[in-house]
């Protein structure tokens, strides 16, 4: 029997693992709770309502695993599920209960109705509520967009310093294919191919990288957070972005840098 | 004569200097926003605990102040036996509620506290919290049920309790509480009362103060042994748990200050690289001419150096600037109060930055300089002269 005092958030709900019974009554607990305090199936557990109060006596009849739920992220909380009437007697909150889900054929009407009528209290649609309880990953979404906006714009500068630098670097093999009479047009097309090229090794090589951190990222803040959320995902639209990104860059930096030195002498490239 | 010459091979090739000044400056104000991020953010949440001066906080057993809905019953007893510690100078007992104003249709988050010891709210204008029945209000309660100072309103916790009239006596400033979030002081046992035999006698917390020169935690421990069903929180325990729960940001603002110093390591390195592959036979020159090998070293290491200062010195004010912007996205960050500041510039952190960027820079050097040193003067003169 787990000994030690926590405040734990219990949920009442009906659940299908065993049916409540006066003599027995039982609870479904989740995993993080079932490892801390080395709790199984067919354990005894006293719940109270505060510390210091008698409690009941509860058989653990199951063990839960949290959902991909983003508003439990950074809750540190256990959850134990009992039956309502026993959370009810448990707290003495005689018939009273937090919320009602309801299924419904017709989600607006159903609102719409429950809310002319009531005195007290208030329906939601699930959809409502979905917005209302993500509101810190919309706030995080909006501040990593801010980030990647900078981090862009470093790469970019990266990228174009690095393909002027190749290209700038090519002065002496331009001036010789200049000067056995390769044309302008043919030059710059090469050096913007090796540009272009060189952008889409380094995008995969990137890709690959980024592949792995978010394998890296996913294991880490699932083990952190106790939750099978995806925190980091690599979609086609991202990586059909980046590639473009790259790409444009690559162009872009390879067209400038060729122009420039396909336009002077070729001895001037050689320093003559 | 080194800084000129540096000077004048920087300035060689403008355009390529001047990109690079620009991924320098993009990368230290990356950088800058994650040492800002990494420690201002606990620096920020240590203030907010401490900014009356309170160093303990005393919740239900295993949670956290307002982070579950347990209550602390026979709340007088507790504080009857505070008292009884001479290192404990002041307590302030708060219960926190949701209450409704029926007539304006608004729910607020209504703090019962003791008007004389309180530490939530600095009064702005009118009175404090006091009598049975005068509150303070914030600036968005007021705006939301369309109140000024003086007014009376009606307020019920639920839909089927008694309802009870009080006065708004003062506008405040609440610490703890999110931006646009309407809340309300009230008199602590007016609020018990409210609450029928649910809240009687019962509190959310307690907040208290030690005596200067005494170590909060010994009363922690004190607090904990005498009252078990308890747990009592210092400052370090609360921000230990801070810094569980906001983790993220901190390991965020390392890998990311890590990348920005890479960055800009590289971008340095590889330019200062290229220009030294440029001027082999420049430098084989000067070295043949009587040049130390000190000097071509130092001349290389200075333009790192001053590629990553004056990248530095423009991605300070940049990182100023994004700072401003990543605060404003994130203090709508649920259920943080919000006097508190993600991103806090200090002295220090300017310093932190600058020098790390600086050092990358000269390190950035050593490598080409160190080639360019080393080159064998003969060789290179022969070879150049063949190109």
């Amino acid at each position: 029997m787990w000994s030690r005092t926590a405040t734990i958030a219990a949920i009442a709900s009906t659940f299908a693992v065993a049916p409540a019974s006066r003599a027995q009554p039982t609870v479904a607990i989740d995993e993080r709770l079932a490892a801390t305090a080395h709790l199984g199936i067919g354990d005894r557990v006293v719940l109270a309502s505060e510390p210091g109060v008698r409690g009941d006596t509860f058989v653990v009849a199951a063990i839960t695993r949290r959902g991909a739920d983003p508003s439990e992220v950074v809750s540190n909380g256990y959850r134990v599920r009992l039956h309502l009437g026993d959370l009810q007697r448990l707290l003495g909150a005689g018939d009273k209960v937090s919320r009602f889900a309801i299924v419904s054929t017709d989600r607006a009407r159903t609102v719409a109705a429950i809310n002319e009528v009531a005195l007290g209290f208030r329906a939601y649609p699930s959809a409502e509520i979905a917005v209302r309880t993500s509101k810190t990953f919309r706030v995080l979404r909006r501040f990593h967009a801010a980030i990647g906006v900078i981090t862009i714009v470093a790469s970019a500068i990266f990228l174009l310093c690095i393909l002027a630098l190749k290209i700038d670097e090519r002065r002496r093999d331009i001036a010789a294919l200049r000067l056995m009479g390769i044309s302008r047009t043919s030059v710059i097309t090469m050096v913007v191919c090796e540009a272009a090229l060189i952008s889409l090794v380094g995008t995969a090589l990137g890709a690959l990288v980024g592949w792995v951190g978010s394998i890296v990222i996913n294991w880490h803040y699932q083990g952190v957070y106790q939750t099978p959320l995806v925190f980091s995902l690599i979609t086609p639209g991202i990586l059909a972005f980046a590639t473009a990104l790259s790409i444009v860059l690559g162009l872009g930096a390879g067209l400038v840098a060729a122009r420039r030195l396909a336009r002077r002498p070729p001895l001037a490239l050689l320093g003559r | 004569m080194l800084r000129r010459l540096a000077f004048a091979s920087l300035t060689r090739r403008r355009a390529r200097s001047l990109l690079a000044v620009m991924g320098v400056a993009v990368s230290g104000a990356l950088l800058l926003d994650m040492v800002m991020l990494a420690g201002g953010m606990r620096d920020s949440f240590r203030k907010l605990l401490l900014v009356r001066g309170f160093q303990l906080r005393i919740a239900p057993k295993g949670t956290l102040p307002f982070d579950t809905q347990a209550t602390i019953g026979q709340a007088s007893e507790i504080i009857a036996t505070l008292r009884t510690n001479p290192d404990i100078v002041a307590i302030s007992p708060i219960l926190g509620l949701k209450l409704r104003v029926p007539n304006r249709n608004v729910t607020t988050v209504a703090i019962g506290l003791d008007g004389d010891v309180q530490a939530d709210y600095e009064l702005l204008s009118g009175r404090p919290v006091g009598g049975t029945d005068r509150i303070v209000a914030n600036q968005a309660f007021a705006d939301a049920t369309h109140s000024r100072l003086g007014d009376t309103l009606v307020v019920a916790l639920g839909y089927d309790t008694p309802r009870r009239r009080l006065v708004i006596a003062g506008i405040g400033r609440f610490f703890y509480t999110a931006a646009g979030e309407a809340v309300v002081a009230v008199p602590l046992a007016t609020l018990q009362a409210t609450g029928g035999s649910a809240t009687a006698d019962r509190v959310s917390l307690f907040m208290a103060r030690a005596r200067d020169g005494v170590d909060p935690d010994v009363v922690r421990q004190w607090i904990e042994q005498r009252i078990p069903r308890i747990s009592a929180i210092s400052t370090g325990t609360a921000l230990k748990q801070f810094d569980q729960r906001m983790g993220y940001f901190r390991q965020l603002a390392v890998i990311l200050g890590s990348i920005s110093l890479g960055v800009g390591f590289l971008l340095v390195t590889t330019l200062v690289t290229v220009s030294v592959n440029e001027r082999v036979g420049e430098i084989a020159v000067m070295r043949a001419i009587g040049v130390s090998r000190q000097h071509v070293v130092e001349q290389i290491v200075l333009e790192g150096v001053a590629l990553a200062l004056a990248g530095t010195v423009l991605g300070m004010g940049l990182g100023l600037i994004t700072a401003r912007a990543f605060n404003a996205i994130l203090s709508d960050f649920p259920g943080l109060p919000a006097a508190f500041q993600f991103f806090v510039f200090r002295p220090r952190d300017a310093y932190a930055a600058m020098s790390m960027l600086a050092a990358a820079g000269a390190l950035a050097g050593i490598y080409p300089a160190w080639r360019a040193a080393s080159l064998p003067v003969a060789d290179t003169l022969h070879g150049e002269a063949i190109a």
